[in-house]
C-alpha cells in the first residue's frame, strides 16, 4: 500500500574516541513511507543527530545500508552523495543557516544554482515556495531583517526548491518561540498534506513531535518505541481533540478552539 | 578593507621594485651609450690630430689634468674639435695672448704644414646659472658667451676643423666674410635673434649670418659667436694676438721636432706659464686616461645595476611571498569563520569542487581588488618606494669625485632617471597577472581545506 521513500537496514555508526568506541546507532531499521511526516525523538546523545546525518548523507554510516528512493546511498563516494543531496534532499537547520548576504529570494535560489535550470526559472520556483510558506512581498530581504520565524520559513522554501524526496528538520523549533514554534509545524504539516511531501523531523520536544503522524522514541541508538501522533487525524482534516471538521490552514479548532 | 591596503602595499613594492630597476637600467643603458660615443669621439679624435702640436695660452689649453677642466671633456668632443672654448667659470686666471708674430715665427719651422690662428675672447657679461644634481643645486658664474675669431682663410677652414659643422639656418662663415658672424642656437635663443639680425659685440655691430647647433657639448653648453680673426681682435680690443694657434705638422714624424723647437723658441714664456705646447701624444694620453676614467665609471655603474638588481629579486620574492601568505591567512581566517556557510553548502547539495572555486574566486578578487590599489599606490609611489628599495640607483651616488669625473652631465641625467621609476602599462598588466596567480595561489590551500569540510561537523560549528 504505501511506498517506502528512506529505509534503514541495520544501520550502525561507531564513532571512535581515543581507545573507546562509542555506539551512536546499532543495527537501527527504520522505514519513512511517501508522504508521512514523522519525527524522531530521544534524549540527548540518543543517536538523533547521528542518525539525521546518515539519512541526509552528510555522514557515512559504519555498516548497514540507507537507501533513499531506491538508490543505496551509504555504498555511493562523495562525489555522488552532493548529487544525492541537491536532488533527493532538503534539510532544515535548527540555526536556519541562511546566508546572511543573499536575500530571502536568493537563498531559495540557492540549492537551483549548481542544476541546469535557466536563471528566471529559478527566481519564479523561489517566489512561489516563498509564497506557499506566507512570505510574499519579503523576497528582497536579508535574513537579518526577517524574524526567526520568517527565516525559518526562509528555510522551510529552501529546502523545498529542488522538489526533494525528503525534508529533513534537525530540531526546526530549537530556537523559535512557542507562537513560531506551532506556526512552522503547522506549515510542515499543511505543507505535507497540501504537497505530499514527505517530512522528518528530528526534536525533543515532545508537544512538537505530537503533532507528526508518527513518532519514533530512539535510545542507545536503537528505535525503542514507536507512537502515533496527532497529524494522523488532521490529515483526514478532523480535530484530533473534538473531531470536528477542520482545514489544513486553521490555526486552532473552529469547534473546540483547541491550537492545532 | 584592512586586508586589503596591507595587500595593495605589498603589491605596489612588487610593482615599484621593477619600475626602479627598469629606470635603472634605462639610465644606464643611456648613459653606456653617451660614454661610448665620448670614447669613440675620442678615438676619432686621437686619429685626426697625430699632425697637430697646440700652442696656447695657459689657460686656454683644454687638456691640462686639472680634474674640474675635465667636466668641459665632453663639449669638446661633438663641437669644433680643437680647445676653441673658454675658460671656465672655474678659471678666473687673467687671460694671456700671445703676439701674431708667433704665427710668422712658427710658420718658418721646418716641417711645419699649416698654423691656424684663435683668438677665443669671454664676454665681461657673466650670467648666474644654477645647477640641480643628486647632491644639490650649485649656482655658478660664467661668461654669456665666448667669442672666437677664426683666420677665415680658406684653405685652412676647408682642411681643418676650423668653424662648427651643425649649422642649422643661414651659412656658415667663408673667406672673406667681415661684420658677419656665426651664432649658436642657444645665444640666439637668449637675444631673440635670428639669421640677418643685427647684434652688437663690445660695441661693435654684427650681421648674424648663420646659426650652429651646439647641443651635444655637455650639461652646460657654451654660448658663442664666430667671427673673422681681425673682427675678433678689433672688438676685443686685442690687435695683432691669438689665444692659441693649432700647429700641422706635414706628417706625424715631424710633431716631435716642432714641439721641441717651440719649446725651444719660447722656453722663457712657458716656464712662466704664459704659454704651453701640446702635441698628438700628451693629447693622446690624457685622452686615454680620460677613456679609461670613463670606463671605471661604465663598469662601477654596471655593477651597481647588477647588485641593484640581486636585491630587487630578494625583494621581489620576499613581496610575493608576503602578499600569498597574507591571502593565505586571510582565505583560512575566512574560511574558519564561515564553517558553518560551507557546511549548509554542502548540505544543500553544492559540490566539493564548486565550494573550492568559489573560495578561489574569493582569493583572486581579494587579491585583485589588492593590485588594483596597489597599482594606483605604485603609480604615485614608485619612485620613492623604489628609491627606500632599491640600493644606490645613481652609480655616482657612491663616488665623491663623481661630480668631477662623470661631468655634471651624466651625473644629473643619472640623478634625474633615479627618481623616474615610471610604472609602465606593462609592468601595470604584469602586476595584475601576479596578483590573480598569488591570490590563486594563497587561497588554494584555504579553498581546498573548504572543500574538505564534512558538512556534518561543519553544522555543529556555531
Amino acid at each position: 500500500m504505501s511506498e517506502a521513500v528512506l529505509k534503514t537496514e541495520k544501520v550502525s555508526k561507531v564513532y571512535t574516541m581515543g581507545k573507546r568506541e562509542v555506539h551512536a546507532l546499532s543495527d537501527l531499521n527504520l522505514q519513512v513511507n511517501k508522504g508521512e511526516f514523522v519525527a524522531i525523538m530521544g534524549p540527548s546523545g540518543s543517536g538523533k543527530t547521528t542518525l539525521l546525518n546518515v539519512l541526509g548523507c552528510l555522514d557515512k554510516p559504519t555498516a548497514g545500508k540507507v537507501i533513499l528512493d531506491g538508490v543505496d546511498i551509504s555504498k555511493l563516494p562523495e562525489r555522488e552523495l552532493y548529487k544525492i543531496r541537491r536532488n533527493k534532499i532538503g534539510f532544515i537547520f535548527q540555526t536556519f543557516n541562511l546566508l546572511p548576504y543573499l536575500s530571502a529570494c536568493e537563498n531559495v535560489e540557492l540549492p537551483m544554482e549548481p542544476t541546469k535550470r535557466p536563471k528566471n526559472e529559478r527566481r519564479q520556483r523561489a517566489r512561489e515556495l516563498l509564497k506557499l510558506v506566507g512570505l510574499s512581498g519579503r523576497e528582497e530581504h536579508r535574513p537579518q531583517r526577517l524574524s526567526a520565524g520568517e527565516q525559518q520559513r526562509v528555510a522551510i522554501a529552501r529546502a523545498m526548491a529542488n522538489d526533494p524526496a525528503i525534508i529533513l528538520a534537525d530540531e526546526p523549533t530549537g530556537n523559535l518561540d512557542t507562537e513560531n514554534k506551532y506556526e512552522i509545524v503547522r506549515l510542515l504539516a499543511n505543507l505535507n498534506i497540501t504537497q505530499g511531501t514527505t517530512v522528518v523531523i528530528v526534536s525533543h520536544d515532545s508537544q512538537v513531535a505530537s503533532h507528526t503522524e508518527r513518532m519514533l522514541l530512539l535510545r542507545d541508538g536503537r528505535i525503542a518505541k514507536e507512537k502515533q501522533g496527532l497529524h494522523l487525524l488532521k490529515k483526514k482534516l478532523m480535530c484530533p481533540y473534538c473531531g470536528g471538521k477542520i482545514q489544513p490552514s486553521d490555526a486552532r479548532c473552529p469547534s473546540c478552539r483547541k491550537r492545532l | 578593507m584592512l586586508v586589503i591596503i596591507a595587500l595593495s602595499f605589498t603589491l605596489a613594492i612588487m610593482i615599484s621594485i621593477p619600475a626602479g630597476v627598469v629606470a635603472n637600467q634605462d639610465s644606464t643603458q643611456s648613459l653606456t651609450q653617451r660614454f661610448n660615443s665620448t670614447i669613440m669621439d675620442t678615438e676619432q679624435q686621437i686619429n685626426q690630430t697625430t699632425t697637430l702640436v697646440e700652442v696656447s695660452t695657459s689657460n686656454g689649453g683644454m687638456f691640462s689634468s686639472s680634474p674640474s677642466e675635465i667636466s668641459g671633456f665632453p663639449s669638446n668632443m661633438s663641437g669644433p674639435p680643437s680647445g676653441t672654448y673658454p675658460p671656465r667659470s672655474a678659471f678666473t686666471l687673467e687671460e694671456f695672448d700671445l703676439n701674431e708674430s708667433v704665427v710668422g715665427n712658427i710658420s718658418s719651422i721646418a716641417g711645419v704644414k699649416d698654423v691656424v690662428p684663435f683668438l677665443v675672447k669671454s664676454s665681461s657679461e657673466t650670467t648666474e646659472e644654477t645647477i640641480t644634481t643628486p647632491r644639490g643645486d650649485f649656482t655658478i658664474s660664467r661668461p654669456l658667451y665666448t667669442i672666437t675669431g677664426v683666420s677665415l682663410n680658406s684653405s685652412l677652414i676647408d682642411e681643418y676643423p676650423v668653424l662648427p659643422t651643425n649649422i642649422t639656418a643661414g651659412r656658415n662663415l667663408r673667406e672673406g666674410d667681415s661684420g658677419v658672424l656665426l651664432m649658436s642656437l642657444n645665444l640666439t635663443e637668449y637675444y631673440g635673434v635670428g639669421v640677418g639680425s643685427e647684434v652688437e659685440v663690445n660695441g661693435t655691430s654684427f650681421m648674424v649670418i648663420g646659426i650652429y647647433d651646439q647641443t651635444g657639448q655637455g650639461f652646460m653648453e657654451t654660448r658663442g659667436v664666430y667671427m673673422n680673426l681681425t673682427d675678433a681682435q678689433t672688438t676685443t680690443n686685442e690687435t695683432g694676438n691669438v689665444s692659441r694657434l693649432d700647429v700641422y705638422a706635414e706628417n706625424a714624424s715631424c710633431v716631435d721636432t716642432i714641439n721641441t723647437q717651440v719649446q725651444t723658441m719660447y722656453s722663457a714664456e712657458i716656464n712662466s706659464r704664459e704659454m704651453s705646447v701640446q702635441t698628438y701624444a700628451d693629447r693622446l694620453a690624457n685622452l686615454q686616461s680620460q677613456q679609461t676614467r670613463y670606463t671605471e665609471i661604465l663598469i662601477s655603474a654596471e655593477s651597481t645595476v647588477a647588485q641593484t638588481q640581486s636585491v630587487a629579486t630578494q625583494e621581489i620574492i620576499v613581496a610575493l611571498a608576503a602578499t600569498s601568505l597574507i591571502v593565505l591567512f586571510v582565505m583560512l581566517y575566512t574560511v574558519r569563520e564561515r564553517t558553518k556557510e560551507i557546511g549548509t553548502l554542502k548540505a544543500i547539495g553544492f559540490s566539493n569542487w564548486s565550494v573550492m572555486s568559489q573560495f578561489m574566486l574569493e582569493g583572486v578578487m581579494l587579491s585583485l581588488a589588492a593590485g588594483v590599489v596597489g597599482i594606483g599606490i605604485a603609480t604615485v609611489g614608485a619612485p620613492i618606494l623604489s628609491g627606500v628599495l632599491l640600493p644606490a640607483v645613481n652609480p655616482f651616488g657612491s663616488r665623491n669625485t663623481g661630480f668631477q669625473i662623470g661631468g655634471l652631465d651624466s651625473a644629473t641625467s643619472l640623478g634625474s632617471s633615479a627618481t623616474s621609476a615610471v610604472v609602465t602599462p606593462s609592468i601595470m598588466l604584469l602586476a595584475l597577472g601576479a596578483a590573480v596567480l598569488l591570490g590563486a595561489v594563497g587561497s588554494l590551500y584555504p579553498a581546498w581545506r573548504a572543500s574538505r569540510t564534512r558538512p556534518a561537523e561543519a553544522m555543529r560549528y556555531e
